[in-house]
């Protein structure tokens, strides 16, 4: 290495960019968890354990569920009848997965996947709160956890659905899966023309969250989820838990 | 708070939380930047600020098994701070006092005011730890 080494050469690489400040709320946010957990209301561990845990989490397991099934009749089946066994060959065990394992199951529980046909449309909701099914499709969006949503899809789902730039023909039923505490739901949407011969990588890619959710269908070149601006609620939250 | 009481707000069209400003809340709600402001400055694409997955943690681990179990089976003082309770509240908040907040900053700020509000917190005594921890963070 010359003893000269100055910078005004290119590297090849650049540093990715990062917020070099602190924000007030990023302190509260420790500041919070600390006096939890000096208080006891759980331990370092289990808030360490589940971060990692939850660090692993996203939609992939889900999408390939859909791309398997869709090359695979007899998983296919699988997955109607049993969600949580048929979870077991993308890598999500829903009853060892490590919340159970230090005393916060918040996602064991049932996994319904709900199989799209050409006549019949399925879309997820919590219309109490805003269960998913973190297991196997990571973080909800924003979107999911509003009032606005949540409300608004039951009433008018067809409409709702439109707003997410998925038009759907009159003659298309669409049945709304309200989740709960105990079971959660991943749609399975029919399988896009134009992807005979695919990979189950290849098709895994265009089964985003979105459609997941069921507020999209999956088509040949679209890999991303839709961006959509989040509206308040008019009328005043009540929840009559 | 139990079942009953918060059909009887429902109906009443009362709130499910004390919706009283909270000093120390307010004021970060006035200063703090959010991340979404700190990551066009910096160039940052992740569209979440990097606290996001442990607030969840301290949401969930605040919940125990609350997430899991129908409402009326929830044994009353099992857990800190029930999920559906907080994310009522939080939806409460979020469209009242913390509603010019973006997410998730207005989640954590609605976390801070259940958790005052029940008493899990004191203000003065967060506010004392958030000190401490700024001059921390920011001693590099």
């Amino acid at each position: 290495m010359s003893d000269h080494h100055d910078h005004d050469h290119d590297h090849g690489h650049k540093p990715a960019p990062m917020v070099d400040e602190v924000s007030h709320f990023e302190i509260l946010e420790m500041a919070v968890r600390e006096l939890a957990i000096e208080k006891g209301l759980f331990t370092a561990e289990d808030h360490r354990t589940w971060v990692e845990y939850v660090h692993t989490l996203g939609p992939t397991p889900a999408a390939r569920l859909v791309a398997k099934a869709w090359l695979d009749p007899e998983y296919k089946k699988l997955c109607e009848a049993d969600g949580v066994e048929a979870s077991k060959a993308v890598g999500v065990n829903w009853g060892t997965s490590p919340p159970t394992q230090f005393g916060t199951p918040s996602d064991y529980c049932n996994l319904r996947v709900l199989v799209d046909t050409p006549t019949v449309k399925h879309v997820v909701v919590c219309s109490l709160c805003s269960c998913y099914p973190r297991p196997i499709l990571g973080q909800s969006p924003e979107w999911y956890r509003t009032p606005n949503y949540r409300r608004r899809l039951v009433r008018w789902p067809r409409q709702v659905l439109t707003e997410f730039g998925l038009q759907l023909p009159s003659e298309v039923t669409i049945r709304v899966a309200d989740s709960n505490q105990k079971t959660r739901y991943i749609v399975m949407p029919v399988r896009p023309e134009g992807t005979e011969g695919w990979t189950e990588d290849q098709l895994t890619e265009i089964v985003t969250r979105d459609c997941l959710i069921g507020v999209a269908v999956p088509k040949p070149g679209i890999t991303t989820n839709v961006k959509l601006p989040v509206r308040k609620a008019i009328h005043p939250v009540h929840h009559d838990h | 708070m139990s079942a009953s009481s918060n059909d009887a707000n429902a109906e009443n069209g009362e709130m499910l939380i004390d919706a009283t400003p909270i000093p120390l809340l307010r004021s970060i709600q006035a200063h703090g930047r959010v991340w979404e402001d700190l990551a066009a400055q910096y160039g940052v694409t992740n569209p979440d600020p990097p606290w996001k997955i442990t607030l969840e943690a301290t949401c969930d681990l605040l919940a125990g098994d609350s997430c899991v179990k129908p409402y009326d089976q929830v044994e009353p003082g099992s857990c800190a701070l029930p999920s559906l309770e907080r994310r009522a509240e939080e939806d409460e908040l979020s469209a009242t006092l913390y509603e010019d907040v973006p997410f998730p900053e207005r989640q954590l700020l609605a976390l801070a005011h259940s958790m005052i509000a029940r008493g899990l917190l004191d203000e003065a005594e967060l506010a004392s730890r958030m000190e401490v921890v700024g001059q921390r963070f920011n001693s590099a």
